[in-house]
């Protein structure tokens, strides 16, 4: 086991992992998080999308020990039901959530965009949640969710 | 198994020489292999706490590039788009956005799949691999090392790369995701040295036509010291379908990649050459 440091949702926390486990496990598993979810396990879907030091990363490809130092926003520490993110908000206004399994990583990558760019194109929106896959809604409606996020932030 | 995080170069290189263990970069390769079992280190060096090797700078007419540079670090960076613009164009299309802030370019090489998106426009850009050990260090040119079997020893690290800075232009395009079948898959990275209207130099590098990423010295020669013309796009064109033709053989994926290694060709020079044939 190895002693690894790190900031989750803004609390610190200092954990015992063993070398081989993923960052995903170590959020489920040891801190109870398990709003981040596995789909693939292979890197293809985003399910697992957190945000490691301002960037979003799929953790299931990351190693615990790797996130060693590191500060990571997980979907408990974007918003709650009392007061959602603008883009949760927008989620759930345009129905761009079915079953939700999804949604923790679609919310993730698009806060991250939205944290580095206020205004983005509809095709800088495109690419920022690329790398999320949906099976249900056909992606149009987070789309145009992330949009009506971006244009209420811009107020 | 063990587990080492250290905090530089040296470190790392004799922690490697000590105790057999397996260099980790972003870890988007290793990760799942060591899930699936291809991989299964006695121990692993994180090189993510080493700062100088994430470093992208200019030094003395080269651009620099740490190992552990990632592709979206390498696509967002303007020292790259200016200089080295098929690298560039690799970085965007690479992956997921997930993959790219974690995948690194030492770790491309690293994995050295036949598919790797960043070695076909290294090789066009004449970039040496900067690798370094307890023996040593030195600089090989990526076509040379791409002809050893294995690359390099368990205990070389991979520094980095420097590209030369100079006036050639280049491009890159590929087909096919990752994913794809193997038979659908193909890149090609293009570098030229205009002068005037003349082409003086050419490189050309193919991906996944084959084992590694290659560079056709012939397609080089073939296509250097010509004017920059439609007739040279054409000649390129049936060049590099010849080059393909010889590559795979009689391989199941030949005569689909014949075809589409002229569409992709075409497409890695848009950037330098219009589709009649004039500079773009
Ligand atoms: C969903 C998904 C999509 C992908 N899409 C693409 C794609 O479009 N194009 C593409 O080219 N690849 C793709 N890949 C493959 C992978 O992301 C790349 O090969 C990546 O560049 C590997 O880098 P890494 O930093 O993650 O390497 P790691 O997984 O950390 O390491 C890979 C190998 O290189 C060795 N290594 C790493 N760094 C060094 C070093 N400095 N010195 C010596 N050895 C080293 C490691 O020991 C290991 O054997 C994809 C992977 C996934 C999961
Ligand atoms: S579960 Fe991590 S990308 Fe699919
Ligand atoms: S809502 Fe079901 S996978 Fe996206």
């Amino acid at each position: 086991m190895i002693e690894i440091k790190l900031v989750v949702n803004d609390k610190p926390y200092t954990l015992e992992v063993e070398p081989s486990e993923r960052l995903i496990d170590a959020l489920r598993n040891r801190l109870g998080l398990l709003g981040t979810k596995e789909g693939c396990g292979e890197g293809e879907c985003g399910a697992c999308t957190v945000i490691m030091d301002g960037k979003t990363v799929n953790s299931c490809l990351v190693l615990a020990a790797q996130a060693n130092g590191s500060v990571i926003t997980s979907i408990e520490g974007v918003g709650n039901r009392r007061s959602p993110h603008p883009v949760q908000k927008a989620f759930v206004e345009v129905g761009a959530v079915q079953c939700g399994f999804c949604t923790p990583g679609m919310v993730l990558s698009a806060k991250n965009l939205l944290d580095k760019n206020s205004k983005p194109s509809n095709e800088e929106i495109g690419i920022a949640m690329s790398g999320n896959l949906c099976r249900c809604t056909g992606y149009d409606k987070i789309l145009r969710a992330v949009k009506i996020a971006a244009e209420e932030g811009k107020e | 198994m063990k587990y080492f995080q250290p905090y530089s170069v040296e470190e790392a290189i004799e922690i490697a020489h000590a105790s057999e263990s397996t260099f980790l970069a972003g870890g988007t390769d290793l990760v799942l292999h060591m899930r699936t079992g291809k991989a299964q280190p006695s121990g692993l060096i994180d090189l993510g706490k080493i700062p100088v090797l994430r470093e992208i700078k200019e030094v003395d007419g080269f651009i620099e590039i740490g190992s552990m540079a990632t592709f979206a670090e390498l696509g967002n960076s303007e020292l790259v788009a200016q200089n080295a613009y098929a690298l560039w164009q690799a970085c965007q299309s690479m992956g997921s956005p997930q993959i790219r802030n974690q995948a690194t370019l030492g770790g491309n090489l690293g994995n050295c799949s036949p598919a790797a998106d960043g070695l076909p426009p290294l090789l066009a850009l004449g970039a040496e691999v900067h690798l370094i050990s307890q023996e040593g260090e030195e600089f090989v040119p990526l076509s040379t090392l791409l002809s050893r079997t294995p690359l390099f020893g368990q205990d070389t690290l991979i520094r980095g790369f420097r590209i030369p800075i100079n006036s050639w232009q280049s491009g890159f395009a590929k087909l096919g995701k990752r994913r794809a079948l193997a038979i659908a898959r193909l890149s090609v990275a293009v570098a030229v040295e205009i002068n005037g209207t003349r082409v003086e130099n050419v490189r050309v590098a193919l991906g996944a036509v084959g084992r590694r990423a290659f560079l056709s010295e012939s397609l080089g020669r073939e296509l250097s010291g010509l004017d920059l013309n439609g007739a040279w796009l054409e000649k390129g064109i049936l060049e590099v379908q010849q080059i393909v033709r010889e590559a795979l053989g009689a391989r199941a994926s030949a005569p689909y990649k014949r075809v589409a290694v002229s569409g992709v060709f075409r497409e890695a020079l848009a950037s330098i050459i219009t589709e009649g044939g004039t500079q773009a």
